[in-house]
């Protein structure tokens, strides 16, 4: 069982996401945005954090670069389905270059998502 | 609009099905919020197109082509990649006969969505893969 935070400004993905890891065994927490995550990974500390990568205000690949300087060995899964000229793969590539360790495209695949899910907490965080 | 399939149906049982076997008990709680989307979603399409707002039509079809994509109403996500590339290409005279569709066709989904989420089968006509629509 790990403690995991999904940030995603669409509620349906959220939901969807959470409702899955729940089944799997996980203690979820969903935010709707980048900055309510940095609030929430202030205040507790979580295994893995799966963020979309377009979203307003703050993108993921902003989040990225400020988590892993602030927090250097916290594992984290970018999701894309793409975004304004940006195909899903281009940004997904983009993510693992700012440190994500696992990537999943939009339409997931829920046994993707676990498989994914078991992968990058059994990675070595550094 | 050419690039959007002529398949009568919109919804998937066999995708939703999938869903259902998924997420157990959590599945109508999940239908719900996706059924959310997809009704409130093309109402914001179309206002942003009446504001001439390109950048808006082009987000909110991003995000609806997610969501349509991910519970299997293709030809709605057909729709609205359509309409996000012609927010992202500024132009949205084509954009208004596209939007009112794709209303009709999410107050469609959103009433087989129930259906199937009250556990019978869809009606039939919504399975007759192939046929042209009306």
């Amino acid at each position: 069982m790990a403690r995991i935070l999904i940030i995603d400004d669409d509620e349906p993905f959220r939901i969807h996401l959470g409702t899955l890891l729940r089944n799997a065994g996980h203690v979820v927490l969903e935010v709707d945005c980048a900055l309510h995550a940095l609030d929430k990974i202030a205040l507790d500390p979580f295994d893995l954090l799966m963020t979309d990568i377009f979203m307003p205000q703050m993108d993921g690949f902003e989040l990225l670069s400020t988590l892993l300087r602030r927090h250097p060995r916290i594992r984290v899964i970018a999701m894309s389905g793409g975004g304004t000229g940006m195909t899903p793969n281009l940004a997904l590539n983009v993510a693992k270059k700012l440190g994500a360790i696992e990537l999943i495209s939009k339409p997931f695949q829920p046994g993707e998502v676990i498989r994914a899910v078991d992968r990058a907490l059994q990675a070595d965080p550094t | 609009m050419n690039t959007i399939s002529a398949y009568r149906e919109l919804t998937d049982a066999h995708k939703l099905q999938e869903m259902r076997n998924e997420l157990e008990g959590g599945f109508l709680t999940v239908i719900r919020h996706y059924q959310a989307g997809i009704l409130h979603r093309p109402e914001r399409i179309r206002q942003a197109i009446r504001e001439n707002d390109p950048e808006q039509v082009a987000m909110e079809s991003h995000s609806l082509k997610s969501v349509c994509r991910q519970v299997g109403l293709l030809r709605m996500g057909e729709m609205a990649a359509e309409l996000e590339a012609l927010g992202n290409s500024g132009i949205l005279d084509q954009a208004e006969s596209l939007v009112e569709q794709l209303v009709a066709s999410s107050v469609t989904a959103n009433h087989e969505l129930t259906h199937f989420c009250s556990g019978a089968a869809l009606p039939r006509p919504f399975f007759d893969k192939g046929r042209q629509p009306d």
